[in-house]
């Protein structure tokens, strides 16, 4: 039996964190089928927010899990919850607009079998662990939903595989070369969720661990990576649709950037605003 | 307990119950992709199964030091499974990829040289750090001699430390670890390839040379996923830091096997579902 090392002291419990991040990422991948009901791709943007909503989520459990001190650092959390997620995921874009749902039942499924596998087979015997792998097969694989949308604004397996290309500016042709999966953005979206999401509890872990603080770094992290998808977008879909991501992410960074320096300098213990060397005369 | 002593529960003890329900699992999912996808299917997942427990046990090779290796109080590489497997891997995998038209054999063998290659070169240049840069010698904490050159171990091994550097064992062992991970990384990338390449045409209602993007971009992700997933569940079995073949730890391989099969099989299923449903 391994030890807690650390407790959550205060805070917004892990189920409500659960629930909630559920909830928020659900309505705005559907939100984002707003797409096709009105035949643009001015709503992609919602696929962004409902990677970063994931990502929160996401964090917070590897809080949970890694806080027993399983031995083989942060990262690899967010490299499993990748991993299984992106399987999921892909799977799960064969069923038209049922994708979001059966990506979560998939990931839960392949999620249950690999903390079945780390807890009996390989005798790990952490209480959290079928339920945080669980989990975070459920939000790698609609962060990667998330992050498609944004990008190609559809969630479907024929919109992640075909794309067009103008020819001279004028007659278009199917193609699958310029798409999400065709192209090779999977990988680029895979590793700006993993990144997101294993980063904040690395960052902020220890002592002074705080949930808002580390929460708000996710944010800023979802954030960060939701401006790389977006420029990306531009590839894929309207330029007007592409401009709305980027000055949504941009916005949104900016704001959660400068709240998370507030947070932090709320936790340090004694923060002193050191103005440059003065530049005195003589010199 | 103060936070030093909660050390990882996993011990070297097995679990004969799970192994079995693990093989069970195994069964069902192989009974499955025979239902579902009979034939070049169900050959591409026992391509990807033996693909993912290569990984598996290659993972225990490699000297994976964490932490207390990047401040010289244990031996290995300083950095995590994840990381480090991940770089053998796909280095491996552009390796085989590159090569995978000139057939499967020389595709995988290209993939293991391309994933020890990478090993042997973060081997040297990690040692070279450790002897030049940090002025510490290679010494094992596990074992009195190495067990390839015979060398004398415990007086260069400085006091309240596991060892340091990388001994001459541990450089063969992530040699052969990357040979394995690089290897069994393209065997998975080949076999989704060539299952996609004959599928895919149908699916998307497209022609062969139309699709090649999509079924090269889709193998070469699960593959990598795949590798990720047997990495990391090769990460908790050996909890954290392994010295490579010579540590106690390298015994706990067993498990790995049945659960990276499991995993491999599992995940392989569904990358398979995808071009049948």
């Amino acid at each position: 039996m391994s030890v807690k090392i650390e407790v959550i002291v205060g805070g917004v419990p892990h189920n409500k964190i659960m629930i909630a991040g559920f909830v928020c990422t659900l309505v705005c991948l559907y939100l984002s089928y707003l797409n096709v009901a009105t035949n643009t791709t001015l709503f992609s943007f919602f696929g962004g927010l409902a990677a970063v909503a994931a990502l929160i989520w996401g964090s917070h459990t590897i809080k949970v899990l890694c806080s027993y001190g399983i031995g083989t650092g942060v990262p690899s959390a967010g490299m499993i919850a990748f991993g299984s997620g992106i399987i999921a995921m892909l799977l799960a874009t064969k069923f038209n607009v049922l994708a979001p749902i059966v990506a979560v039942i998939l990931g839960a499924i392949i999620g249950l079998i690999l903390g079945y596998l780390s807890n009996a087979v390989l005798n790990m015997k952490i209480p959290a662990m079928v339920q945080a792998l669980t989990e975070m097969a459920v939000v790698g694989a609609l962060t990667l939903m998330g992050f498609a949308v944004l990008i190609t604004g559809s969630f479907t397996f024929a919109g992640l595989t075909t794309g067009s290309v103008k020819i001279l500016g004028l007659i278009s042709v199917p193609s699958y070369q310029i798409s999400f999966i065709g192209g090779g953005l999977t990988a680029v979206a895979f590793l700006l969720g993993a990144i997101a999401i294993q980063h904040p509890f690395n960052a902020c872990l220890g002592p002074g661990w705080k949930q808002d603080r580390m929460l708000m770094l996710t944010a800023e992290c979802g954030f960060l990576s939701m401006i790389v998808a977006a420029v990306m977008s531009f590839a894929m879909v309207n330029v007007v649709a592409a401009v709305i991501s980027l000055i949504v992410a941009l916005v949104c960074w900016g704001y959660t950037y400068h709240q998370y320096i507030l947070l932090s300098k709320r936790d340090a213990a004694a923060w002193l605003d050191s103005k440059p060397i003065p530049d005195t005369e003589g010199h | 307990m103060s936070a030093v002593a909660a050390k990882p529960a996993a011990g070297g003890a097995m679990n004969p119950t799970a192994m079995v329900v693990g093989l069970i699992m195994l069964i069902i999912i192989l009974a499955i992709a025979w239902q579902m996808a009979p034939g070049l299917g169900l050959m591409a997942l026992i391509g990807v199964i033996i693909g993912g427990v290569l990984v598996g046990f290659g993972v225990h090779f490699v000297p994976v030091g964490g932490a207390p290796a990047a401040m010289g109080q244990a031996p290995g590489i300083a950095t995590g499974v994840a990381m480090l497997a991940a770089g053998a891997g796909v280095a491996g995998l552009f390796g085989g990829a590159w090569a995978a038209e000139q057939g499967i054999v020389v595709a995988v063998v290209t993939g293991g040289i391309g994933g020890g290659l990478m090993m042997a070169i973060t081997c040297m240049l990690v040692n070279f750090v450790y002897v030049f840069g940090m002025g510490i010698p290679a010494a094992s904490g596990k074992v009195l001699k190495d067990p390839i050159t015979g060398d004398s171990q415990p007086e260069y091994k400085s006091q309240g430390t596991e060892g340091h550097g990388l001994p001459f064992i541990s450089f063969v062992g992530g040699v052969i670890g990357g040979i394995l991970g690089g290897a069994g990384g393209t065997l998975i990338y080949i076999q989704l390839l060539n299952l996609y390449k004959v599928t895919l045409p149908t699916v998307l209602n497209a022609s062969a040379a139309d699709v090649l993007p999509v079924a090269v971009s889709a193998a070469g992700m699960f593959a990598i996923a795949l590798f990720l997933v047997n990495a990391v569940l090769t990460a908790y079995n050996i909890t954290g830091t392994i010295e490579g073949p010579h540590d106690p730890k390298f015994k706990r391989w067993p498990r790995a096997i049945v659960a990276s099969a499991v995993a491999s099989a599992l995940c392989g299923l569904v990358a398979i579902l995808i071009v049948t449903i």
